[in-house]
């Protein structure tokens, strides 16, 4: 069995960023693993564990600078890696479809029974590639997924789906699936030493659109970035002074002025 | 001539760093307050292969270079002194000496449980009546028979409550000066060995540092390490090392002091800006940046001369004379900068400040680096 688990390095911008054209400016930031793909990580890491005879293979799209944040997932217990950029890639603005092009390509290349994303990237926060990826490949799917048991024979996963507003759906679904995974779902453990001594030498192969069959138009986009500010922030508290119950008044005051509750 | 840690360095040195925040910082003074020895953490450390990073893989270590341990004992300073103590004296005393000059046999016994972080090492040199003139020591060991009887106390022992190995030296020819003082591989359950005294210090109290007494302890001849008469020389030997571990724990504790300087001076505001903008604070955290760099840069090369296997008599001490004196100038200078607040308890500097003291006395006095530096200058 084969589990693919797609990673991203994130950006992560310094506390006081500025702006440069349609971008934060490359010296205030920084990159690391995106949080959510740590938890996918960790997921498929704790099933090949647990079920041996499972290899764990990761993609990613990036360039060559994210080997690094790559190795920190082979460290953890991944396999071998994939990084798939060429210059073409290097050059396009990259939307769900074309990240989904390219992923499915690699889907094709390794037929993994099982696909695991994060829920969503730290930076750009699309919140979609999973899903689109399993509607190209035509696999089930499950999106945001904060639980995760699956059937001995590894035929069906048992997860839980967060939903908005507190509530959580319990679903089956049939493998092969993508799993959209949620923080929380597990605790990533820390690379060890020897991990990261090990990973020094395991495969990070690159791809570009020519090695997965795909030509330029694949990561052609007819969405564009036309500009990047910083959104105003206002901040509006109210400190509530006195004993409980006197507090507890001010706060239904509050609450009822801004309409929050009928008078 | 390169200053970037190699790729493998930089990944150990993040992901230890995110432990440390994670799993230390959160209680790195309550530790300190309760005097409580963290084995939770170091079992933790131990799981992460960082309790044998400079050991060979064959006996169970990581088979890292100095360099790599420098950077890993950096960071556990730049969260604890305490642990970071407890970490070097485990490893560059504890351990490094039984990979450098023990059999086979000892190190399938001794070595190995250590650099796999299933126990914890200490080293025996000091004593109530020998400190910085560390082989005038009254502690003999007898032959009797196939084994040795150790007499005598030894004092400041780091680690000495919670280890389960103690090389000890001890005199075995009284006649023969330097040449007469040999290692032994105590175990603290042999009978005679007793915890006398663990200290209340001015700092690094979650580390034991205890006082030893050792009563007609009898060992078999298979626990000298090395050859009799060979202890003063693996001495020279291990303080070699063991200065470098102490130059990157204290390079840890003057960045740990320094980011809290820095961040405090851009957050905490007086007159209406932050203090950062006063001539006065600015100076003062530039300067703590340049020290911390220093001895960053003196430890790193000392590291490396260390791996190259040159002679590091010179840079070890220079790097540890220099690394101690920053950590310890640039704590007092985050305390300063955090006026009152530095002062409390509440705020890391303090903490930083009272660890950094002892890394000016242990593994050698800075009087005593002084003297081994000019002595190696021909003064
Ligand atoms: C927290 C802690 C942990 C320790 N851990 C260990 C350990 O694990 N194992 C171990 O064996 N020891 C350990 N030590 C002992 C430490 O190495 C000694 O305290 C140190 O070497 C100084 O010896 P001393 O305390 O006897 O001071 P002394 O040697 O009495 O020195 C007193 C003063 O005289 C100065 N002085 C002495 N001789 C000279 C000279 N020739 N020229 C100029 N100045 C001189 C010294 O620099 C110092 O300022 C530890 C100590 C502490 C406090």
């Amino acid at each position: 069995m084969k589990i693919l688990v797609t990673v991203k390095e994130v950006a992560e911008a310094a506390d006081d960023f500025e702006i440069e054209g349609t971008d934060i400016g490359e010296q205030y930031l920084e990159y690391d693993l995106n949080e959510w793909d740590d938890y996918a990580i960790e997921a498929a890491v704790q099933l090949s564990e647990t079920y041996g005879d499972i290899e764990v293979v990761s993609a990613t799209i990036g360039p060559e600078r994210s080997e690094e944040t790559i190795r920190m997932a082979l460290a953890k217990g991944v396999d071998r890696a994939i990084r798939v950029w060429d210059d073409d890639i290097a050059a396009a603005d990259l939307d769900v479809a074309a990240k989904t092009r390219l992923f499915a390509a690699v889907v094709d290349e390794e037929e993994p029974d099982l696909v695991l994303s994060g829920v969503q990237a730290a930076d750009d926060g699309f919140g979609a590639t999973g899903v689109s990826v399993a509607d190209e490949i035509g696999f089930d799917w499950a999106a945001v997924v904060n639980h995760l048991d699956t059937e001995d024979d590894l035929s069906t996963a048992h997860v839980h789906r967060e939903l908005e507003g507190g509530i959580e759906e319990l679903t089956d679904v049939d493998l092969p699936a993508v799993l959209t995974i949620q923080t929380g779902l597990n605790e990533p453990r820390y690379a060890s030493l020897r991990g990261i001594r090990q990973a020094q030498s395991k495969e990070i192969a690159a791809f570009g659109l020519a090695d997965l069959g795909l030509d330029a138009d694949a990561v052609d986009s007819p969405i564009s970035r036309t500009g990047m500010y910083e959104p105003e922030t206002e901040s509006d508290a109210t400190y509530f002074d006195g004993a409980a119950d006197e507090q507890a008044a001010q706060l239904a005051d509050v609450l009822r002025e801004k309409g929050v509750v009928s008078e | 001539m390169n200053f970037d840690l190699p790729a493998e360095h930089r990944m150990i040195r993040d992901q230890v760093r995110e432990f440390c925040e994670e799993e230390i910082a959160p209680i790195a003074q309550e530790i300190e307050d309760e005097h409580r020895f963290p084995e939770e953490i170091f079992e933790q450390l131990g799981q992460l292969d960082v309790m044998g990073v400079p050991i060979s893989e064959e006996y169970g270590g990581l088979g890292g270079d100095t360099l790599l341990y420098s950077v890993v004992a950096e960071e556990l300073g730049r969260v604890s002194g305490g642990i970071g103590l407890s970490y070097v004296a485990h490893t560059s005393l504890g351990s490094k000496p039984i990979e450098l000059f023990g059999t086979d046999e000892q190190k399938a016994e001794w070595l190995r449980p250590l650099a796999a972080g299933d126990e914890l090492g200490a080293w025996a040199l000091t004593e109530p009546g020998s400190g910085s003139d560390a082989s005038d020591m009254d502690t003999v060991a007898e032959r009797d028979g196939d084994e040795y009887v150790l007499n005598g106390t030894k004092q400041f022992i780091t680690n000495a409550s919670v280890a389960n190995s103690v090389l000890v030296k001890a005199v075995t020819d009284p006649e023969a000066g330097y040449d007469g003082i040999s290692t032994f591989i105590v175990d603290p359950d042999d009978d005679g060995f007793e915890v006398a005294t663990v200290w209340d210090k001015m700092g690094l109290n979650c580390s034991p540092t205890c006082e030893i007494s050792l009563d007609d302890v009898r060992v078999p001849e298979d626990r000298l390490l090395g050859a009799e008469g060979e202890g003063w020389t693996q001495t020279m030997k291990t303080l070699e090392g063991g200065r470098i571990s102490i130059a990157a724990l204290s390079t840890g504790l003057a960045q740990g002091a320094y980011e809290a300087a820095k961040e405090y001076s851009g957050e905490r505001e007086q007159f209406g800006k932050p203090i950062s903008t006063f001539d006065a604070v600015r100076d003062m955290v530039v300067d703590m940046h340049r020290k911390t760099e220093r001895a960053r840069l003196l430890t790193h090369k000392a590291a490396t001369m260390y791996d190259d296997g040159d002679d590091v008599t010179r840079a070890s001490a220079l790097a540890k004379l220099d690394a101690s004196e920053a950590a310890r100038e640039v704590a007092e200078d985050a305390v300063q900068v955090h006026g009152g607040y530095g002062y409390t308890t509440d705020f890391p500097p303090q903490r930083f400040y009272r660890d950094a003291k002892l890394m000016e006395i242990g593994e050698g006095t800075s009087e005593i680096q002084h003297l081994i530096i000019g002595r190696q200058l021909g003064l």
